[in-house]
């Protein structure tokens, strides 16, 4: 079996140029969504720029759905979209390159699924200068990275930022710290869907948290998926594990929920996990900052 | 278990359902110029199965081991204006009557058996024949709003009053809903559709790739087209979702899949906390079965006050 999708190709990695622009938060004609008990409510931090939340904040802290860390970024032209959320990965760097925040640096922290959205974290004072419409400029690479052991494939992550993870590469296994591991059956939103353009929505609310020992999930963690293979599409495969970044906060609506970036996926017997409810420390936003900011 | 031609006798509110006349049109299959799609092991394919009027495949038909993805059965129709088109997708109901108006089919009827971004309508094959991509057609409506009076804690949806009185069940011992299911699925294989409203779309099944990895399995390969299946830990009330100690009825309405994360997909018909049902397990409990117990396709009539009895 072809367990790498990227065997067969070179290890170089090309750096692309991409063109994005700060998104604007968007409803419908109606404000109201539904939560998974019947009620209306408004949706808030959905996309566009989001003050006051940062990697490392609690996923149920706030009266929030899908709020991530920074700013969206867009593309009008839908294939341009599907592009920049195909080839952006997390740790690329992110320069501002019009409006009050133009020359500012940022770095990819994660992707939402469906019209090809990728989450850019910024530091809060050029949050605040940024404005919807911004132009920037993503440097993407990472996809097609090889493999740190055999059998697990890598997507989504710049190389470079993966010495700055929990991620331990053994001669055969890896290593990898997380705050906790979850069946396949708790991924909503984003199963059945490519992993290198959609995030994973897990079914997990303030109330059902403490039974995946999720209480203490934030932005940033990682989070191992058990029985999914997420390779190409995301899809339940007994044995296997995936592990992703957990990229934006909770939802109300039913079958979603926090969002996880997919960044490793292979054999569970490739990936062991290390479970730390408590004391685990993933993503962090000077580690991002800081990769970034050498790859720019 | 009802004996063949009973209908059972749910108390339902009936008196206050509304049809509504909707226009559809069968629409064509829909490629893109790369063509291809990848399967769980990463191998593409390219394969018919949704759009147009797939031919050979009915109700009580095997859902998996065809040579395609995302098989619809019959007429695929949707509405070209986007808001006539969602409003057709909501309010259509596995059961409803569907009559061909346009073409050398027209006057041909079928029955709406589910969503999947279009509208699914079973017919008989010779009739099916005569149409194609293109050709008109009128749904009746009706079932959205349908509640079981004895039973406050299950929502019905996407389901007529016709398809309800075939189904087989009734109330149990303990006030629960007899509700008589083909296959009983388990939440490991809910896949793509999960996270959507249930009036729209349906919900693929993994663990249904019949000549694929053991370890893909989750045992349905069996399910046929027009199913009635129960969905373990899911909450469809105002979407899909995972909730522990809820189940949802729904029916197969579309077959194999290829896509990872996809396959057979059932329609929603019911939802409710588990201790509202009782399962009765029982192989005949698809569509096609339940049609004929009922003296054949006796579809909803268009009826002021939306009264089903023909």
């Amino acid at each position: 079996m072809n367990t790498n999708p990227r065997d067969g190709t070179g290890d170089r990695l090309v750096s692309v140029n991409l063109t994005a622009f700060v998104e604007q938060a968007s409803v419908g004609s109606d404000p109201f969504r539904i939560d998974g008990d019947g009620a209306p409510y408004v949706p808030i931090g959905d996309g566009g720029i989001v003050i006051g939340l940062r990697l490392g904040d609690g996923v149920f802290d706030y009266a929030a759905d899908h709020a991530a860390p920074g700013a969206c970024l867009v593309h009008d032209d839908p294939a341009a979209g599907y592009a920049l959320s195909a080839q952006a990965c997390i740790g690329n760097p992110v320069e501002v390159r019009t409006g009050a925040a133009a020359g500012e640096l940022g770095a990819i922290a994660g992707k939402r699924g469906e019209e090809g959205r990728v989450i850019a974290v910024f530091r809060q004072e050029v949050l605040h200068e940024l404005r919807p419409g911004d132009q920037v400029a993503v440097r993407s690479r990472g996809q097609g990275a090889p493999s740190l052991v055999e059998d697990v494939t890598v997507c989504n992550v710049e190389p470079d930022l993966v010495e700055r993870l929990p991620i331990g590469a053994g001669p055969v296994t890896l290593a990898v710290n997380v705050r906790t591991v979850v069946p396949s059956r708790l991924v909503g939103n984003g199963i059945g869907r490519p992993t290198p353009m959609w995030d994973l929505d897990l079914q997990i609310d303030r109330a059902t948290a403490s039974r995946w020992h999720a209480e203490q999930l934030r932005l940033g963690d990682l989070v191992a998926i058990d029985d999914l293979d997420a390779r190409y599409n995301a899809g339940y495969r007994r044995g296997w594990r995936s592990i992703g970044v957990v990229v934006h906060g909770a939802s109300p609506q039913p079958g979603h929920g926090p969002g996880v970036t997919v960044i490793l996926s292979g054999p569970s017997g490739r990936i062991d996990v290390e479970a730390d409810g408590a004391g685990h420390v993933g993503l962090d936003e000077e580690a991002l900052l800081e990769v970034a900011r050498a790859r720019w | 278990m009802p004996a063949e031609g009973d209908a059972v006798d749910l108390k339902r509110n009936d008196n206050e359902l509304l049809t509504q006349v909707l226009a559809g049109e069968v629409w064509p299959a829909l490629g893109d110029r790369h063509g291809f799609r990848v399967d769980p092991d990463g191998r593409p394919f390219l394969l018919p199965g949704m759009g147009g009027v797939t031919l050979g495949v009915h109700c009580g038909d095997p859902a998996t081991g065809w040579a395609g993805d995302h098989v619809e059965p019959g007429l695929s129709v949707r509405h070209h204006d986007p808001a006539a088109n969602f409003a057709l997708q909501y309010l259509s109901c596995v059961g409803n009557r569907v009559v061909v108006t346009s073409g050398p089919g027209a006057g041909a009827e079928g029955m709406v058996i589910g969503q999947h971004a279009y509208v699914l309508v079973d017919m008989d094959e010779c009739a099916m024949r005569q149409v194609t991509t293109g050709d008109q057609v009128t749904v009746f409506a009706i079932g959205q709003g349908m509640r079981l009076t004895d039973h406050p804690k299950i929502v019905v949806k996407n389901c007529s009053p016709a398809l309800l009185a075939a189904l087989g069940g009734g109330t149990a011992s303990g006030g629960r809903l007899d509700v008589h299911v083909a296959a009983r699925v388990p939440a490991d294989a809910i896949g793509a559709g999960s996270g959507m409203v249930s009036e729209f779309a349906n919900t693929d099944l993994m663990g249904a790739y019949a000549g694929l990895g053991g370890n893909l399995s989750l045992g349905l390969e069996g399910l046929r087209i027009g199913d009635i299946v129960a969905l373990a830990d899911q909450d469809h009330r105002f979407g899909r979702g995972y909730r522990e100690g809820w189940t949802t009825i729904g029916v197969i309405s579309t077959g194999s899949c290829q896509l990872f994360g996809h396959g057979p997909g059932p329609s929603t018909l019911m939802s409710g906390p588990s201790e509202a049902f009782r399962l009765v397990d029982d192989p005949a409990s698809n569509l096609g079965v339940l049609l004929c117990r009922t003296g054949g396709l006796r579809p909803d009539p268009v009826a002021a006050g939306g009264s089903d009895q023909p």
